[in-house]
C-alpha cells in the first residue's frame, strides 16, 4: 500500500508541475495588457512612465521568462505578489477568504451527506414505490437545477418575501455566530443540494446493487432480520461509491462556490476567482490555480487511500 | 450625507474617475467667498435635518487602495468620504468650489498662489498645512513612489510653501487645467502617513479630513464608517450637526440583482440601479427614484487611418444608418440623452449649437453608393462582452445590415480589446466610456499625436494646433469657445459615432431625506458634498 501511496504522490507532482506552466503560459497567451486595460478603465489615458511604475511594482516587467521566474522565486517564499485588481497582498487574500469557502464547502457537505445519503437509502428500500420515484425525481431536480437561478429564487423567496433570512453577506462566526448560520443557510444549501441528489442516486444504486448479492443472500438464509441485513451487511458496502462521490463533488463545490458566492456576495476564494479572471489579475488567477489543482489532488490521492484502507481488493491489485 | 444619486452612480461607475477640470472662473478672486454664502452651500431644506441611523449603501466592488494615488481604486464615492479635496466641481463640470483651498489667485502667467482653509484636521487630530501639501505634491511626482497619478502634475515645475497655509505653484507653460488637476486624484489632501511607501498599512489605518472615519476595513466584504464630528465643513456651512447620518455601511455586492433584492428587503437604504431594473422600480411607490445625467459620452470609433472607414462617405453613411432613438429605447431601457457630439450635453466645454445626426437610412445607402460599396460593404470591428454590450452590437449590426454594411463584431474582454486597438484590427470599434471633466484629457489624449486614444485617427493640423490652444488658455470665455471649435471638427470630420450620453437612475428608501435633484444638477458634486442627506426619524425605517 505503501508504494501505492508514493506512486500516486509522485503522479500528484507532477500534474502539479504541469499545471503551473500551462498556467503561466495560458495566461501570458491571452492577448492584452492587464494593467493598461484596468488603468485605461479609469478615463485616465497613463503615461508609458507611470504605467511602467505600476508594472515595476506588481513585477510585470522584462519577458516573460523573467517574469515566470521571479513569480516562481518568490511564489515558494510564500511571497505570492500584489493582486492588480484589489492592492492586496495575495497572500493575505486568501487568508481572508479561504475560511469562508472552508466554512461553504462544509456547510456544503453537510447537505450533501444529509439529504443524499438518506434519500438515497429510502429511495433504494422502497424501489418502484411512489416514494421512490418521487425521491428520484427530486435528486435529478438537484443535480440539474443551475446555482445561479435556485439562488436568486432562494434569496427572492426567503428573503424578500418571507424575510426570514439576511438575502446576502457575510458575518464571520466569531463576531455573531447566529448571523453567520443565518447568512449562510441559503448559500450552502445551494451548493449541497447538487451534491446530495448525486449522493442519493449513488447510493441508491449501489444498495441495489448490493442487495443483489450473494452474501446478501447468505445473511438473509441464515435468518438474519430484514433489518440487520440490510445494516450490517447491504449498507455498509454500499457506501464505498460515496468516497468517489465526494472526490467528484469537491470539484464541482469550486466550480459552484463561483458561482454561489457572486450571488450571495460572499468573500471567498470563488467570486475572488472570477473576478480575477475577468480582469486577468494574473498574481490571483495563478496562485488560486495552484492552490485548487493542490486541493483536488490531495483529494484525489485521499480517495485513493481512502480506497486502497476500505477495499482489501484495491490493496492486492497494488 | 453625500450618498444621493451622483454619489451612488460614483459609485457603481468606480472605474470612472474624478477627472481633471479646467480652471475656475473666479480663478483671480483673491478675497476668498464665506463658504455659507455660496450658491451650492446654501441650504433650500424645508425638512429639518435629523442626526442619527448608519447608512446602508452597496458597490459591486471594495474600494481597493484607500490613498487615491495608489492602484487601485474602485470606488471614488467612498474616496470622497474619507478624503476631501482642494477644489470640488460644479453642474457643469467646471472645478469653481472652493473646499480646501480658501482661494487661488493667479500672480503671473505660470504662478499661482493657493491659500488653505485654516482650521482643517485630519481625523488622527494633526492639522492641515502647507508643508504637508507640498510633501503630498513632491511624493506624488516622485517616480520611487510608484503612483499612477504622476502625469497629471506633468505641467508643474514646482511647488513651495511660502505660509502656514500658503502654496505657490510654478508651471513649465501655461495650464488652464491646474485647479481641475487638484479637482481630482492629486488633489485629495492626504496625511503624513500615507506618503510612506507601505500602503498596505495606511490601508488598515486610513486618515483623512472627510466626513467619515474609517472604522473597520474588511476588504471584498465591506467597508464601515463612522461620523467625524470635527468636521471642517459642517462648521464653516453653519450647520454643525453634519454629516447626519452616524456612519455608512458599504457592503460588497456584486450581482445588481442581488442589490435589489437586498434593496426591497430593507437592508440597503439607497442604491444604483442597473439600467435593466429601471423600468421595474419607476413606478415603484416604495421607493423615490431619480434619473440624473452623467458625463459620460458612449459612442464607436473609426479606424480612420485604413481601410473602409478612412472615406468620410462611408464614416457618414454609418452614422446616418444607426437609429438611436430605438437604441436607447430597446437597450438602454430609455436611460440616457441622444449625443450630439463628444462632450455631455451639460458640460460647459459642449457647443449646444450641435444637432445629433439624423437617422437616414436612404441618405445612408447613397452615401456609400458614392464611395463604391453600392453593393455592399464588410467591415470589423469589436464590443465588450458584457451582456448589455452584447445586446447593443446585436441592435447595431442589424441597423447597419439593413444599409448592406455587414459588421463582423467580435465580442471582446478589455483586455482582449486593448490588444485589438494596439494592433488596429477594426473599422468601427466600442469607445471605453470615461467621465468627461476636463475637455483636455479627452482632446489630447484622444485627437493629438502620441495620445493613446489618437491612434487609427486622421488627425487635422487645425484640429491638432486648437488643441494645443486650449490647452494654455487661461480666460474661460476664449477656452469655452475653442472647446466649442474643437468638438465642432471632430464632429464634422466624422470620426465617432456618437450614441448617447450617460444617465443614471438611483433608488432611495422613501425614509431618506435631503435630496433636491435640481440642486444636485444645478450645483454638481459641490452641492452633493455640501449637503448631507438623513433618515427621517434618525434611523432607518420599513420599506415603503
Amino acid at each position: 500500500m505503501g508504494s501505492l501511496l508514493i506512486a500516486r504522490a509522485a503522479q500528484a507532482a507532477a500534474v502539479l508541475c504541469i499545471v503551473v506552466l500551462l498556467a503561466f503560459a495560458g495566461i501570458h497567451l491571452v492577448p492584452g495588457d492587464a494593467l493598461l486595460a484596468a488603468i485605461g478603465e479609469t478615463g485616465y489615458e497613463a503615461d508609458s512612465r507611470s504605467l511602467e511604475a505600476v508594472r515595476q511594482a506588481y513585477g510585470m516587467h522584462g519577458p516573460v521568462t523573467t517574469q515566470f521566474w521571479h513569480w516562481l522565486s518568490h511564489f515558494v517564499q510564500g511571497d505570492w505578489g500584489r493582486s492588480i485588481g484589489t492592492g492586496q497582498r495575495v497572500t493575505e487574500m486568501f487568508q481572508q477568504r479561504l475560511p469562508v469557502t472552508l466554512e461553504l464547502f462544509a456547510g456544503a457537505t453537510f447537505w450533501a451527506f444529509g439529504i443524499g445519503v438518506p434519500v438515497g437509502t429510502i429511495s433504494a428500500l422502497r424501489q418502484g414505490s411512489r416514494l421512490d420515484r418521487l425521491l428520484s425525481a427530486a435528486a435529478m431536480v438537484g443535480v440539474s437545477v443551475p446555482t445561479f437561478w435556485a439562488g436568486i429564487l432562494m434569496i427572492y423567496v426567503f428573503a424578500v418575501w418571507l424575510q426570514w433570512l439576511p438575502p446576502s453577506g457575510y458575518t464571520p462566526f466569531g463576531t455573531d455566530p447566529s448571523l453567520n448560520l443565518q447568512s449562510m443557510l441559503m448559500p450552502t444549501f445551494i451548493l449541497g443540494i447538487h451534491s446530495a441528489g448525486l449522493l442519493a442516486r449513488y447510493v441508491r444504486s449501489s444498495l441495489l446493487d448490493n442487495m443483489r448479492q450473494d452474501y446478501v443472500r447468505t445473511a438473509r438464509s441464515k435468518g438474519l432480520s430484514e433489518r440487520e441485513v440490510i445494516a450490517r451487511h447491504a449498507i455498509k458496502p454500499s457506501l464505498l461509491p460515496i468516497v468517489t462521490v465526494v472526490g467528484l463533488s469537491w470539484g464541482h463545490m469550486l466550480a459552484g462556490a463561483f458561482f454561489v458566492e457572486v450571488i450571495f456576495a460572499l468573500p471567498g476564494l470563488g467570486r475572488m476567482g472570477l473576478e480575477a479572471v475577468f480582469a486577468k489579475d494574473f498574481p490571483v488567477i495563478q496562485a488560486l490555480l495552484v492552490v485548487v489543482s493542490l486541493n483536488v489532488l490531495v483529494m484525489n490521492f485521499l480517495v485513493d487511500a481512502a480506497y486502497a484502507l476500505l477495499d482489501p481488493r484495491v490493496r492486492l491489485v497494488a | 450625507m453625500q450618498t444621493d444619486r451622483r454619489a451612488a452612480a460614483l459609485m457603481i461607475g468606480a472605474s470612472a474617475a474624478l477627472a481633471l477640470a479646467p480652471w475656475p472662473r473666479q480663478s483671480s478672486a483673491a478675497a476668498p467667498v464665506p463658504l455659507a454664502s455660496e450658491p451650492w452651500a446654501v441650504s433650500h431644506h424645508k425638512e429639518r435635518p435629523v442626526r442619527g441611523g448608519i447608512l446602508r449603501v452597496a458597490a459591486p466592488l471594495y474600494i481597493g487602495s484607500m490613498n487615491p494615488n495608489r492602484w487601485p481604486v474602485h470606488d471614488w464615492f467612498t474616496m470622497g468620504l474619507i478624503h476631501d479635496r482642494l477644489f470640488l466641481n460644479d453642474g457643469s463640470y467646471l472645478p469653481s468650489a472652493h473646499w480646501l483651498a480658501e482661494s487661488m489667485v493667479q500672480e503671473t502667467a505660470t504662478a499661482v498662489l493657493l491659500t488653505l482653509r485654516p482650521g482643517v484636521r485630519f481625523h488622527d487630530g494633526s492639522p492641515m498645512t502647507a508643508v504637508g501639501v507640498k510633501r503630498q505634491i513632491d511624493w506624488i511626482r516622485d517616480p520611487d513612489s510608484g503612483t499612477w497619478s504622476a502625469f497629471m502634475l506633468r505641467p508643474l515645475e514646482s511647488v513651495e510653501a511660502i505660509g502656514p497655509l500658503q502654496l505657490r505653484f510654478t508651471f513649465k507653460e501655461p495650464w488652464a487645467s491646474f485647479a481641475g488637476v487638484m479637482a481630482s486624484v492629486p488633489g485629495f489632501v492626504l496625511p503624513e502617513a500615507a506618503l510612506g511607501s507601505d500602503n498596505d498599512r495606511f490601508n488598515a489605518h486610513p486618515i483623512g479630513s472627510g466626513p467619515y472615519i474609517v472604522e473597520e476595513a474588511n476588504p471584498g466584504n465591506f467597508l464601515k464608517l463612522k461620523r467625524n464630528p470635527d468636521w471642517w465643513l459642517a462648521k464653516a456651512v453653519g450647520r454643525p450637526d453634519m454629516p447626519y447620518f452616524d456612519g455608512v455601511h458599504i457592503a460588497v455586492i456584486p450581482d445588481p440583482g442581488v442589490r435589489l433584492a437586498n434593496f426591497r428587503a430593507g437592508k440597503l437604504d439607497v442604491m444604483q440601479l442597473a439600467k435593466s431594473q429601471y423600468p421595474l422600480m419607476m413606478g415603484d411607490r416604495r421607493a423615490n427614484v431619480y434619473v440624473e445625467p452623467l458625463p459620460i459620452t458612449t459612442m464607436l470609433r473609426f479606424n480612420s487611418a485604413r481601410g473602409a472607414c478612412a472615406d468620410i462617405r462611408v464614416r457618414k453613411a454609418i452614422g446616418h444608418a444607426i437609429d438611436r432613438k430605438a437604441l436607447l429605447a430597446s437597450t438602454q431601457h430609455g436611460l440616457g440623452r441622444i449625443a450630439s457630439g463628444l462632450f455631455p450635453g451639460d458640460h460647459w466645454a459642449h457647443d449646444p449649437a450641435l444637432a445629433p445626426m439624423r437617422y437616414d437610412p436612404a441618405l445612408a445607402r447613397e452615401l456609400l453608393a458614392q464611395a463604391g460599396h453600392g453593393n455592399g460593404l464588410t467591415i470589423t470591428g469589436y464590443m465588450h462582452n458584457s451582456p448589455p454590450s452584447q445586446t447593443l452590437a446585436g441592435a447595431i449590426r442589424a441597423m447597419l445590415r439593413n444599409v448592406g454594411v455587414t459588421w463582423q463584431v467580435d465580442l471582446l474582454a478589455p483586455t482582449a480589446m486593448s490588444a485589438r486597438y494596439e494592433q488596429g484590427g477594426f473599422d468601427l470599434a466600442y469607445n471605453p466610456s470615461s467621465w468627461i471633466y476636463d475637455p483636455d484629457i479627452q482632446a489630447t489624449g484622444g485627437y493629438q499625436p502620441g495620445g493613446i486614444g489618437a491612434r487609427f485617427r486622421t488627425l487635422d493640423p487645425d484640429l491638432v494646433a486648437m488643441i494645443d490652444a486650449a490647452r494654455t488658455e487661461m480666460r474661460f470665455a476664449q477656452r469655452q469657445a475653442l472647446y466649442h471649435a474643437i468638438e465642432g471638427k471632430i464632429v464634422e470630420d466624422h470620426l465617432n459615432v456618437y450614441l448617447w450620453w450617460e444617465e443614471s437612475a438611483t433608488a432611495m428608501q422613501k425614509y431618506v431625506r435631503g435630496f433636491d435633484p435640481a440642486m444636485e444638477i444645478a450645483h454638481g458634486e459641490a452641492w452633493t458634498y455640501s449637503h448631507s442627506l438623513w433618515f427621517e426619524h434618525g434611523r432607518p425605517g420599513k420599506p415603503g
